[in-house]
């Protein structure tokens, strides 16, 4: 069945319209770089916070609000965006190991910032940052990072998009 | 001038580095993971500031306080995209020095990006001492913001421009 959604994602004329003119598939590809740097930039400097090595003069919770909210909308735009040029080689994509490689690391490591945030009030009343939070920490900074690669293998290794 | 230019980028472009990335089958995504791991943390930092400097997060802190926060690790982001970006600069140099978007990238909006960030953060310890920010103070947050996306779009057209 979520083949036969890529099928027709594929043949979807809007799709193809955006993705042919170069101007809007230009805008594209800024909008989903830009909320890239956006989402891996502030998740990683959230990791970095949690395990002590940045912003120590602000709680977690402090950061946090300020970054939290600028990591879920970039998200948003990186998804949308995403989801456009995805669609017009859906079906390639859908069957690429890479690609479901990348897919993969980014709902692990947005189920993570999302229990970060979850937490990060709690974390900050206490007097040192818990082992379990670093931990986290430290996962979460693998998997934005290994998010870039896994986009950037897709684009190297697939020869899609 | 531009064939000095053309001179140098070739001689870049056969050093044993370039040469080392370039022949790699694996050095070359590393090397660009290096570059925009770099641009997040550059990029997301700097967002951040702007934003605050726009009235994005009011109450929650001041852009001074934001700014101080993240300048650190901000400056090693620079660092480590400067690092990354010599390095895929370096592999193609000679097919870089002739494409206009690259050359407005780097000619142009990154240095007009940098000045801009470089006042942000002399300035915005003093902005903040006002009990609002001036609306200059904004112009320039929001002019950041808008000069790192051109940036990223001249970065993006590197390709179709070549």
């Amino acid at each position: 069945m979520l083949f036969h959604i890529c099928q027709r994602l594929q043949h979807n004329s809007w799709i193809f319209a955006v993705n042919s003119y170069p101007p809007s598939a230009a805008l594209l590809e800024v909008v989903h770089y830009f909320s890239l740097f956006v989402v891996v930039g502030s998740a990683v400097m959230v990791d970095l916070r949690i395990l002590e090595i940045a912003a120590r003069r602000r709680t977690l919770a402090q950061l946090g609000r300020q970054l939290f909210p600028s990591i879920w909308i970039a998200l948003g735009f990186a998804v949308l965006s995403g989801f456009i040029m995805f669609g017009v080689a859906a079906t390639e994509y859908f069957d690429d190991g890479y690609f479901r490689r990348k897919m993969l690391i980014i709902v692990a490591g947005a189920v993570l910032t999302a229990i970060v945030q979850w937490n990060a009030a709690g974390w900050s009343r206490l007097p040192a940052m818990p082992i379990t939070a670093k931990a986290l920490a430290i996962v979460s900074l693998s998997l934005w990072i290994g998010a870039v690669l896994a986009g950037l293998d897709v684009a190297a290794l697939s020869g899609i998009g | 001038m531009s064939g000095a230019l053309l001179n140098f980028a070739s001689w870049l472009e056969n050093t044993r580095l370039a040469l080392a990335i370039a022949d790699s089958s694996w050095a070359y995504p590393y090397v660009q993971l290096t570059h925009f791991v770099g641009l997040s943390l550059w990029v997301g930092t700097n967002v951040a500031v702007d934003l605050s400097l726009i009235g994005v997060g009011k109450g929650w802190q001041t852009p001074s306080e934001v700014s101080e926060a993240l300048i650190v690790w901000n400056w090693i982001g620079f660092a480590i995209a400067v690092a990354g970006g010599l390095m895929l600069f370096a592999a193609s140099a000679t097919t870089y020095v002739i494409n206009p978007a690259f050359l407005v990238k780097l000619g142009v909006l990154i240095p007009l990006a940098f000045v801009c960030h470089v006042v942000i953060q002399g300035k915005v310890h003093g902005w903040c001492q006002k009990p609002n920010l001036s609306p200059l103070a904004k112009l320039i947050g929001l002019t950041e913001l808008v000069l790192w996306l051109a940036v990223i779009t001249a970065a993006v057209l590197i390709p179709f421009v070549a």
